[in-house]
């Protein structure tokens, strides 16, 4: 049985069925992608997978660790060993980004206040940190501001890149970390996931375009339309989308990325 | 006894100059004039003083009942004492002021303020004299079912530069009765003011609190309020940017829970040109609590040349609080700048959402996003030992 187990899941949005029984296994040490056009409910599994309250479960489950994550709270998601790197990162003001890093890891810990022993060090946290900046082309002037306010497009989806190394899962879940980034963005988060390879780590890589699996070669490749999983298989998948587009399954729309300035 | 005449002259007027006995004497009769304020009152439409009874409370408690910090090496010529001893000791710098910016006769309860008035501060700091260390004083209440009314008047002189704190503080949270707290500043020229009131009165208390501040050219003025306490709150806020170049920083915090209902009425009055007030209250409600914000920018004929802005924003943590918001403008002038703005809502769940993926459990992304709401006022308290102290009892509360 694989490390992360989702069969024939069903979710719907305001009464709106998107995901009409998708089945997925995924192992820890692996890479998958997968890959579809807007609409076809590549959000509606990223967000279903990690909790967010918009999204109504209508049938199957998730396994991780022995449990249905289905039936925990985000957090709980969380601390379980899931991250979720968002497609589009919320601003959230008065909170920086700093203490908000320092709270997740703390959390993830376990730490609540009282075993001091659980919890993260500044020490530790600033090695933790210099690290993980430096590959990802960010310096530290970021972390007493608040939470990815005013950061640009590249900036957040390198935030999120950071928040995944400090806060090491088990699953990670990339929900369209490519889209509006330019190719040095790409690069650098790109480089950074590389690095978090590895046999502790499972990926799910979320993405409309092929160009990111340039970067971070999947080891399998799935494609979602219409809710379902049309087509799984190895990285040749990816270039057959990468010739072809989606228009096999009716769809006129390449897999090719928009320019990005 | 009731808030009487002869209530007046056996507790207050003793020992106290004529000029301040006629006065008091003359706020009563205000007093018995007035009628209470009645929901026909735009200004009371929504905050209902219906149930509340001063004669209930008309036991006056302690008449110099304030302890006052006075800094370690005061400038010479810094005047620091208890109002009612100021009165008697420097008329000439406490009789032309003393309610001349907050008026006995706006209302039933500045009237009774007026006349009882106990306690309270004096603060006189001549032209030119600056000091960093902030002037402490501290309002205590002590017993349940009295009134505790003291006043503060600060005078600050040409070029004067000081920091000021008033704190309310019950002794015992769930005592009743009537509590008030105003405060009158006078900023000369170039002057530069911080005045902090940290409210926590108890929380089954009726308050009523007038500041008014007047600013002369080139003066600015910070003034920050945080309100916690009362079941009952109405706090008046007002400045008078009466010199040009004036600047008035108008900012507030509250905090409602339980059954409180806090009112807050605030006026930026801008009588000439060149002037500029800024004004943010933010405030979060819980449980049932009930708040009021109804603000007032004015803008006169000839203030041109003048930036305004105001906003009120509303946190609401349950579905059975009620936040409003009144703003308002009045301009007589084109050539000015202006922005207010309200908003009232819940916690972002898109905000709360982000926060748990990170595995932070849900209290604490509340309290997180609740302190996070905060941020950006609470860096705009005046000085470092205020902003301590809110942000201790900030976490108390939000806890």
């Amino acid at each position: 049985m694989a490390d992360f187990e989702i069969k024939d899941l069903r979710a719907s949005v305001e009464g709106r069925e998107i995901l009409k029984g998708v089945s997925l296994a995924i192992s820890r040490g692996e890479v998958h992608a997968v890959m579809g056009l807007n609409g076809t409910g590549k959000s509606t599994l990223s967000h279903t997978l990690m909790g967010h309250p918009g999204y109504t479960v209508d049938g199957g489950s998730v396994i991780f660790k022995g449990q249905n994550v289905l039936e925990l709270e985000p957090d709980e998601r969380a601390r379980l060993g899931m991250f979720l790197a968002f497609q589009y990162p919320v601003v959230v003001p008065g909170i920086s980004m700093a203490n908000f890093l320092r709270t997740a890891m703390n959390s993830k810990r376990g730490y609540d206040g009282k075993d001091k022993s659980k919890q993260v060090t500044p020490k530790e946290f600033r090695g933790l940190l210099k690290g993980e900046l430096e590959v990802l082309h960010m310096d530290d002037s970021f972390l007493p501001r608040y939470i990815n306010d005013g950061f640009s497009g590249g900036e957040k989806k390198r935030a999120e890149i950071l928040q995944m190394a400090m806060l090491k899962p088990e699953i990670a879940i990339l929900d369209e970390t490519d889209s509006g980034l330019d190719i040095d963005s790409i690069k650098f988060v790109a480089e950074a996931v590389n690095r978090m390879r590895g046999p502790e780590l499972g990926i799910l890589i979320i993405t409309h375009y092929t160009r990111i699996l340039e970067f971070i070669k999947p080891d399998f490749v799935h494609v979602l339309v219409d809710g379902k999983f049309v087509l799984s298989g190895g990285p040749e998948v990816a270039e057959r989308l990468e010739k072809t587009g989606y228009a096999e399954w009716g769809k006129e729309e390449t897999a090719q990325p928009e320019e990005v300035a | 006894m009731g808030f009487t005449a002869e209530a007046l002259e056996k507790t207050v007027l003793q020992g106290e100059p004529d000029w301040l006995r006629e006065r008091r004497q003359s706020a009563l009769a205000t007093y018995e004039r007035l009628p209470a304020p009645s929901k026909t009152d735009e200004e009371w439409r929504r905050t209902d003083v219906s149930r509340f009874n001063p004669t209930e409370f008309s036991h006056l408690e302690h008449l110099d009942g304030l302890k006052l910090e006075r800094p370690a090496g005061l400038p010479a010529g810094v005047i620091l004492k208890p109002l009612r001893m100021a009165a008697r000791e420097h008329p000439e710098l406490v009789e032309p002021r003393l309610f001349s910016l907050v008026h006995a006769d706006r209302d039933r309860f500045a009237a009774l303020h007026a006349a009882f008035f106990t306690g309270g501060t004096f603060l006189y700091v001549p032209d030119g004299v600056e000091f960093d260390e902030p002037i402490l004083g501290q309002h205590f209440s002590h017993q349940a079912g009295t009134s505790v009314l003291p006043h503060t008047l600060i005078v600050a002189g040409r070029g004067a530069r000081f920091n000021y704190l008033d704190e309310y503080i019950a002794e015992d949270e769930n005592e009743t009765g009537h509590r008030s707290g105003s405060t009158e500043i006078f900023l000369g020229e170039g002057a530069q003011v911080g005045y902090v009131a940290v409210q926590k009165w108890g929380r089954k208390v009726w308050h009523f609190a007038d500041q008014r501040a007047e600013l002369q050219k080139d003066s600015t003025l910070r003034l920050f309020n945080v309100t916690l306490g009362g079941k009952f709150s109405k706090t008046r806020v007002e400045a008078s940017l009466a010199g040009e170049g004036s600047n008035a920083e108008l900012k507030a915090i509250y905090f409602a829970s339980g059954d409180q209902f806090f009112d807050f009425h605030t006026l930026q009055d801008h009588r000439v040109g060149n002037t500029r007030s800024d004004l943010l209250f933010k405030g979060a409600l819980q449980d049932v609590s009930r708040t009021v914000y109804a603000g007032l920018i004015r803008i006169e004929k000839h203030a041109a040349r003048s930036d305004a802005y105001q906003a009120n924003r509303n946190l609401v943590l349950s579905d059975k609080a009620k936040a409003t918001s009144i703003p308002m403008l009045e301009i007589d002038n084109n050539e000015v700048r202006c922005t207010h703005g309200a908003t009232v809502g819940p916690v972002d769940p898109e905000h709360l959402f982000y926060l748990r993926s990170r595995g932070i459990p849900l209290a604490t992304a509340k309290r997180m996003l609740i302190q996070g709401f905060f941020g950006d006022v609470l860096d705009r308290i005046p000085f470092e030992h205020a902003r301590k102290l809110v942000e201790a009892e900030l976490e108390s509360r939000i806890g």
